[in-house]
């Protein structure tokens, strides 16, 4: 491919994409307990997603991107959500059922499996939004009209 | 004509909206005190019962996903219509396949 960056990049890439996606999936995953959540991790890890399609070109991305995987991933995040809000049906809607009476995530606030339904929201929201945000890119990328 | 008056117009709102944010006439910042029981004490309310009503440390988040659900849940639409938008508006178009 013309369009991809040069070794230096590349091999920086290669280095810094997993420590973004790993600091992504913290940023989702104690969503509950520190500032952050399902929106700003998930753009986070979008951002590791869009440096893999910068540094190494629309040819590899293509590669690698499947966009029914993508599309069923923030399908799926949606699904989640949903679900997730109609646990406590029987109440009310988005009813923390999990806090109140729940089999999990009901430990002592501040520890990883607390507040309920907060955690798997946040899941289902950080998976959407990179899903989401990285299908964009790919589509913005992949759409060549510059000339005529 | 026209963007004489619409020029107008939008000096004519700044300056309301001046008067407005002016802490003589309008909205105050920075409340504090009586002010802060009078004003924010919904905030207040959250401050106080959102670590034992809803279990996470991170108040916004409480917020977010459980007081005030349904808000998110129509942001999350929101972004799935503007994905599904841009992705269908950016597909190549018909003529193109044919040129390639």
């Amino acid at each position: 491919m013309r369009s991809d960056m040069g070794l230096i990049v590349k091999t920086t890439a290669r280095a810094t994409i997993p420590l973004i996606g790993i600091f992504g999936a913290y940023v989702v995953s104690h969503g509950h307990l520190t500032p952050g959540g399902g929106f700003q991790g998930g753009a986070t890890i979008a951002g590791a997603g869009i440096l893999f399609l910068i540094a190494f070109g629309l040819g590899e991305m293509k590669r690698r991107y499947n966009h029914h995987l993508y599309s069923a991933l923030e399908g799926l995040g949606g699904l989640v959500f949903l679900g997730a809000a109609m646990l406590g049906l029987g109440v009310a809607f988005f009813y923390n059922t999990l806090w109140h009476n729940g089999p999990v995530f009901n430990g002592q606030p501040g520890t990883l499996l607390s507040a309920g339904y907060l955690p798997l929201m946040n899941l289902a929201v950080g998976l959407k939004v990179f899903a989401g945000l990285v299908s964009a890119m790919v589509a913005i990328a992949a759409f060549r009209r510059w000339e005529e | 004509m026209k963007r004489t008056f619409g020029a107008l117009a939008l000096l004519f709102l700044l300056g309301v909206l001046l008067v407005v944010a002016s802490p003589s006439t309008g909205i105050k910042f920075g409340l504090g005190g009586a002010d802060w029981k009078a004003y924010r004490y919904t905030d207040q309310y959250y401050i106080d019962h959102g670590v034992q009503e809803v279990g996470g440390t991170n108040i916004v988040t409480d917020i977010v996903f459980d007081y005030r659900g349904y808000d998110t849940l129509g942001e999350a639409t929101v972004l799935f219509t503007a994905i599904a938008g841009a992705v269908a508006l950016l597909r190549p178009w018909r003529r193109d396949e044919h040129e390639e």
